[in-house]
């Protein structure tokens, strides 16, 4: 039997049918639905705000709602979508298939990469249209407190977007790379949690490598802080609505620094899903 | 029967022997992955660390807290801290101190960017906390004098350390100095380090110019006449021309030349055509 060549076709195929299985699950359409009622209705919380400009705190929470719901969706769809198809037996008839497991890792990941920028496009999207209406009624009220017009740039909403998602592609690589070796959707779903905590920790691992008190506390620091991206990197929406524009270089950057743990993360997860008996 | 838990012990043994080789080029793959992003990720942290002030704190447990709090609640802080803070005004009312002081700390964790929770919350505990523990304690009409002043000095300085702490957030901030020196002032009684706090406010970018004035007022209360005439004569230049302060700070000149009795030839003459209005570097 002759061994068919690597086709990306086939994996965009599997991509294509990983988006479709998770436009259907429950779980995706309630946090959208969340996410998507929170930025609508988020200048109802306008009476709540104490101290922060209102533009500011609006985009705070638009983007608060994708890095917090992005992450559970990311997570939980990551483990639920790849764990459905080995408890189905799906994956068994897929691989029966001149089928690589290597498609089956990159479609799977294909799959839910599209989940999350349809996400994050649909949050993106809404929170443009409440800032723009905010910011042009405010523009009627108090035409004096914007002597130069409207102050918010547009591209930098979507910059900051894009950013975000670039965030939820490496956490679903980590923890497609989990499922690769995991047992069971609820080690994953677990584990991939507790990966975006130490993300976020990242730094102080660093930190401790750096100036820690004993050789055995700076070797695992430094362990943790070489293992784990630094999602604090991410952080590009603290400068929207605050008058600051994006730094371009910096997006430029972070997607490098993503796509480069993506890849990774991604080739150790089709290297431990060949290893893998289902 | 005996033999079983010695079969699982060998199963799992062999499990783990067979995935410890996977293990080991895991870590491995991620290990060279993270060294040479470091490349990319150290220039750019730099920045970035220099920009927010929360993920610098000296302390590990705070910058540890501030690291899960921005990533996991992320823009969701504002609006969490918001809701922190109306509890805590319900506690307030109900004068709470233990309650209201642990909201206190929760909604700067939670969010340490608005000032306004830092400057309130160093209000709460300096005067309200001050006037709760003496109502406590049986009121201002049973409570010897003394015993009050105590528990206001008590509170001020609490209230200052949580001022200290907002400065780590929030470095170069004059309101934070102008807060600090009311409590000083007005609590404390410390007119010495008062006239220092507003003199650290005026210095701070777009320091408020009364806080300048206020700090030659306590030199001039301290007896300290001709350093606070020397302080409004290099503030003068500086003051914008036409200003209503600006005449003040020029009669006040008057006033302390007058008290010290400084000789017409050698007192202060404004810049010809009024001062330019600029301020010193680094303001």
């Amino acid at each position: 039997m002759t061994r068919v060549p690597f086709s990306f076709t086939r994996a965009r195929l599997i991509g294509q049918n990983t988006l479709l299985e998770a436009s259907r699950q429950k779980l995706f359409s309630f946090l959208l639905l969340l996410a998507l009622s929170l930025v609508a209705g988020a200048q109802g919380f306008r009476d709540f705000n104490f101290g922060a400009p209102e533009l500011k705190f609006l985009a705070d929470l638009g983007y608060g709602a994708m890095a917090f719901f992005g992450a559970a969706l990311t997570v939980a769809a990551t483990a639920q979508l790849f764990f459905s198809e080995i408890e189905n037996r799906t994956a068994l008839t897929l691989l029966a298939k001149p089928v690589w497991r290597a498609e089956f890792i990159l479609g799977k990941y294909l799959g839910i990469a599209a989940v999350a920028a349809v996400f994050c496009v649909l949050l993106t999207g809404l929170l443009a249209a409440v800032l723009w209406a905010r910011e042009g009624s405010l523009l009627t009220e108090f035409p004096e407190a914007f002597p130069h017009g409207r102050t918010l740039h547009f591209a930098d909403l979507v910059a900051a977007g894009y950013v975000q998602w670039l965030k939820l592609a490496v956490l679903a690589a980590f923890t497609l790379l989990v499922a690769s070796f995991s047992q069971t959707q609820l080690y994953t779903v677990v584990t991939g949690f507790f990966v975006l905590v130490i993300c976020h920790l990242q730094y102080l691992a660093q930190d401790a490598s750096a100036r820690g008190d004993s050789v055995f506390a700076r070797a695992v620091a430094g362990a943790i802080g070489l293992l784990f991206p630094n999602f604090q990197l991410f952080n590009l929406a603290e400068n929207v609505g605050a008058g600051v524009a994006v730094p371009w270089d910096r997006v430029a950057h972070v997607s490098v620094y993503a796509l480069g743990y993506v890849v990774a993360a991604g080739a150790l997860a089709v290297y431990s899903f060949r290893k893998r008996e289902i | 029967m005996s033999s079983r838990p010695v079969r699982s012990q060998s199963t799992v043994s062999a499990n783990v022997k067979s995935r410890l080789p996977a293990l080991v080029v895991i870590i491995g793959g991620l290990a060279l992955t993270g060294a040479l992003l470091r490349l990319v990720e150290a220039p750019l942290w730099t920045v970035l660390r220099a920009e927010q002030p929360a993920l610098r704190l000296d302390s590990t447990g705070a910058a540890a807290g501030q690291g899960v709090t921005l990533g996991l609640l992320g823009g969701f802080r504002a609006i969490v801290a918001d809701f922190t803070w109306l509890r805590l005004h319900v506690l307030w009312e109900q004068r709470d101190l233990p309650a209201t002081d642990t909201l206190l700390r929760l909604v700067t964790a939670v969010d340490p960017r608005p000032l306004y929770f830092w400057v309130n919350g160093a209000r709460i505990i300096a005067f309200d906390m001050t006037a709760w523990r003496i109502a406590a304690a049986g009121g201002y009409d049973s409570v010897p004098e003394a015993r009050q002043e105590r528990i206001g000095a008590e509170q001020a300085r609490l209230a200052i350390r949580r001022l200290e702490e907002a400065m780590t957030f929030h470095p170069a901030n004059a309101a934070l100095w102008v807060e600090r020196a009311n409590i000083e002032l007005n609590r404390l009684h410390d007119v010495a380090a008062a006239a220092a706090s507003y003199r650290r406010a005026w210095e701070q970018p777009g320091g408020p110019d009364y806080a300048a004035r206020l700090h030659a007022e306590l030199l001039k209360r301290l007896g300290r006449k001709a350093e606070a005439l020397a302080w409004l004569v290099q503030l003068h230049p500086q003051l914008p021309t036409g200003d209503e302060a600006t005449e003040i700070v020029l009669g006040r000149i008057r006033d302390l030349e007058k008290d010290l009795q400084v000789p017409a030839a050698r007192s202060y003459r404004p810049p010809p055509g009024g001062p330019p209005g600029a301020k010193p570097g680094g303001r």
